[in-house]
Parts: C-alpha cells; structure tokens; sequence
C-alpha cells in the first residue's frame, strides 16, 4: 500500500514537469494561432535565429553582436573588481574611511546604474567608453557592498586569534580577513555579473550599432518579434553562461 | 552603550557630514572656476528642483506628478508580484509536485534580465500602466519567488519533526513552522525585488512613457538640460532610499523575532 503510493508519487514527479513543458508550448502555440505577427510560433523564433547566422543584422552576425555585449560586461567587469574590491576593503576595514568616502558611496548608490544613463550619454556620447561605463557602475555597487560587509562581519575570534600570534594589522586583513570574506565577494560577484548583462542591454537598447540589446531593439523597431525574441532568450543563455563559469571559478579559488 | 563608544559614533557622524560637505563644495568650485563643462553646479540643481515642484516644464508635469506616476506604476508591478511569487514560492519549497510543475517554466523565464522584455510588452500592450507594471512585475518576481523557497527549504528539520510528533497535519507544519520560519529570507528576497523593481522602472521610462521621473531624465537629456537630468536623479536615488527605509520598518514589525 505503502510501497504503490509512493511509486505513484513517483510517477507523479516525472510526468509533472513533462506536463508544464508541453501546456506552456500548447498555450504559445495557441496564442500564435490567435496573431501570428505578435506571438510568433515557436518555429518562427528558431527559423528567425538559424537566419541570424546566415543573414546579418547590421553587417554582423549574431556571434558579433554577442561578443559585442559579452566584451562590454568582462571589461566593466575588471574595472569594477579592480577597483571595487580594494574599495570595499578599506571601507571595510577602516573606520575614518568608512565615514567619509564610504558615506559619499552611500549617498550615491540608491540611484540605479540605469538613471545615468542620459548623464552619461550627453557628457559622452553612444560610443564604446560610455556603455562600458555605465556597466561598470553598475557592477561596481555590489561588490563594494558584499567586500565591506563581508570584511566588517569576519569573526572577531579569527581576529583575536591572529592578535594573540601578534600579526600586524596588514597580515590580520590579507591571511585572515580577506580569505573568510572570499565566498561573499564572490556572492558580489555574481550579483554583479547579471546586474551588469542587465544594464548593458539597457545601454545598448537605447543606442547602439551592435549588440544583444541592439538586436532586441532592432526587432522593435522592425517590427520584427521573433527577432525580439531571439534576442531574449540569447541574452538568457549568455547569463547561465556566466553563471556557469562564475560558480567555476568560485569553486577554483575558495576550495582549491 | 559605553561613553567612549558614544564619541566615537559622534566623530564618525561628524566625518560622514563633513566629506558630503567638501564634496558639495568641491563641485560648486570646479563649476564656478568653468572646469564643469555642461555640469551645472549644485545651487542650481538645488533651484531647479525647486522650481520644478511647480513648474511643468519642459517635460510636461511637475516633478511630484512624475514621481507620483512612477510610484503607481512601480507599487502595482511590485504589489503582484510579491502576492504571486512569495505564495508561489512557499508551495514549491513546501509541496515537491507543485515545484516540478513550475519549474521548468520559471527556469526558462528566470535567466532573460526583466529589461530585454521592454519591447515586447511594449508591442503586446502599449506604454499604459498596465504594460510598465508588468516590466517592474518580471523584475520582481524572480527574487520573490527564489527567496521564499529558499526560505522554506531552509526551515529547521528539528522544528518540523517537533511539529509532527505532536500531530500536526502537513497543511498546518506548512502554515506554523515552514511559512514563519521562512518570513526573514522572504522578507530579503521583496527588498531585493524592491531595488531591482524601481531600476527596472527606470529603464522603462527612458524607453517608453509619456510621464514619470524616467521620462523627465530623457526629456532633460531631449532638450539638452543637465539639471533636470540631476534632478531627476537625485529623485530616483531619494525615493528609492525611502523606499527601503519604509520597508525596514515594515520588516522589523512582521519579522520580530529577527535577530540579526
């Protein structure tokens, strides 16, 4: 009795996720049928991106235009790791500099990375420096955020610890402190890897010559919907993508 | 609270004063001695926000009526999804058929950043009120959702087999033990949401809208006036630090027993 209910259940948790997959394609498919021009089939979005190799979209193909937002992200993304993890540090760290430029830093970060956008168009234009520095605020926030906080919270008894041996204050952040906040700054690194593809479509939504965020824009602009779409579920996967590789190198540097 | 303590919390406070100070004046000088360019200095931004309370132009409404048509469209979105993604989040933490059901259709929406479906709600359902909050309702949901599960996932075993040994049903370990001991993590993922709900707002106003602090920042950008892109903002940065501020509050009233 026992045993059959829980092979039902079983059965149950296989056919479960079967029956979403294939209600979700049913309810697309019948929404197309209902307006082909707005909601595309299925079909037509992989018909539209199989073209997107072939046929380019402003002289590139999709690979371009991919590489295009990917190459913006990476070097927003060093820049603000660069600077943002020493910045955290020392506002971590230190007291004074917690009061002073760590409160400028925290009057400024309640504006989302996107309201500077139109700033940071009229000071420089649509150009290449422009998009990755709206990126890189964007990216710079949270882990500045995760670095400080982690290295504020670390144990006062690993601290103490490290006293009583009579590390200097330098050994006590570089041996002690800065390796227990490594997961966090990794938990801020993530967060900024998807903040940051987020605020590079919107950049490159509003102008732009090459890009995911082009592409989608282009679709709209075209009236082009499977071309929208192609462009969000390439710009889904781009994300998984680097989610993929972060947990990768997470796992390198806090357990390797 | 020791004395010493007190005066060091003091002299912080003074420090933190202070550098907001030198900074305000240091930009008021690179301004004044023309090293700003198109930057206008802090006095008058300060006096266009004044002006703008009253005054509609150049975008069309004054800056409370913008801000008030952002707040509508940003409390709707945000209000849906926490009353969709928070319930939904605690059956599927709690009831495994229901989390393989949703699964796969949240997975596949997850990973798309709530800013690539701007065009097409714009082109399913206009620039209304409906097709923004539906924008700030993607960017919402997904951190509700998440968190709330998380939540109930992480639900103390021993609480729950305590629970059941004194008979509890499973509806009632769910609704007694799981939902309450999930409420601080549930409460994180809402403000995660809230942020990323008033920037999503944002984005969506430069691209498409006729009213909202948004759509001031591009008008101002339009017509080339930097101070009405300042004060826009610094209206954003302030409303969304109210926001928060709000939120806290409400949390540390439903989340008592919190301790952290």
């Amino acid at each position: 009795m026992n045993n059959k209910n829980i092979l039902i259940k079983q059965i149950l948790y296989l056919v479960l996720p079967v029956i979403s997959v294939l209600l979700l394609i049913v309810l697309w498919f019948f929404a197309s049928s209902v307006n082909r021009v707005l909601v595309p089939t299925p079909g037509d979005v992989i018909d539209r991106f199989v073209k997107t190799f072939t046929n380019p979209i402003n002289n590139q193909y999709i690979w371009g235009h991919i590489w295009a937002s990917l190459r913006r992200v990476l070097i927003a993304l060093f820049f603000s790791c660069s600077i943002g993890i020493p910045f955290g540090i020392l506002i971590g760290w230190n007291k004074t500099a917690e009061a002073t430029v760590g409160s400028l830093f925290e009057l400024i970060r309640p504006i989302p990375p996107i309201a500077w956008l139109p700033l940071i168009v009229m000071l420089l234009g649509i150009g290449e420096i422009p998009k990755i520095l709206i990126v890189f605020i964007g990216t710079f926030t949270p882990i500045v955020l995760n670095t400080a906080t982690s290295i504020k919270l670390v144990d006062p008894l690993y601290l103490d610890v490290g006293k009583m041996f009579n590390a200097n204050s330098m050994k006590l952040l570089f041996n002690i402190a800065l390796p227990a906040s490594m997961p966090a700054i990794f938990a801020g690194f993530r967060t900024a890897t998807s903040g940051g593809l987020m605020v590079v479509m919107a950049a490159e939504m509003i102008g732009a010559q090459e890009g995911l965020g082009f592409i989608i824009q282009r679709g709209m602009d075209a009236f082009d919907v499977p071309l929208i779409m192609v462009g969000m579920v390439v710009i889904g996967l781009v994300g998984v993508f680097l989610a993929v590789v972060t947990n990768y190198l997470e796992k390198l540097v806090c357990h390797g | 609270m020791s004395r010493k303590k007190q005066i060091s919390k003091f002299r912080y406070n003074i420090y933190a004063i202070l550098s907001v100070v030198v900074f305000l004046i240091l930009w008021q000088l690179i301004v004044s001695l023309g090293y700003g360019g198109i930057i206008p200095s802090p006095v008058v931004v300060f006096r266009t926000f004044l002006i703008k309370m009253t005054d509609s132009r150049p975008d069309g409404s004054t800056l409370p009526t913008n801000i008030l048509v952002s707040l509508q469209v940003a409390c709707t979105g945000l209000f849906l999804a926490i009353a969709i993604g928070v319930p939904l989040g605690w059956l599927m933490g709690w009831y495994k058929g229901i989390d393989r059901f949703v699964r796969p259709i949240f997975e596949f929406i997850r990973p798309i950043p709530p800013i690539s479906w701007i065009p097409l709600t714009i082109i399913w359902f206009g620039i209304g009120l409906g097709a923004k909050s539906m924008i700030v309702f993607f960017a919402s949901f997904v951190p509700c959702l998440i968190n709330a599960y998380t939540g109930i996932k992480e639900t103390n075993k021993t609480m729950i087999n305590v629970a059941r040994t004194f008979g509890a049903s499973n509806f009632k370990v769910f609704t007694s033990v799981a939902i309450p001991s999930a409420m601080p993590l549930t409460f994180t993922g809402i403000r995660i949401a809230l942020n990323s709900a008033w920037s999503t707002l944002v984005a969506a106003e430069l691209l498409a809208a006729n009213a909202g602090v948004g759509y001031m920042i591009n008008m101002g950008r339009s017509f080339g006036r930097v101070d009405i892109i300042l004060v826009g903002m610094v209206s954003i940065g302030i409303m969304g630090y109210i926001f928060s501020y709000v939120f806290k509050k409400i949390e540390s009233v439903v989340v008592k027993w919190r301790t952290v």
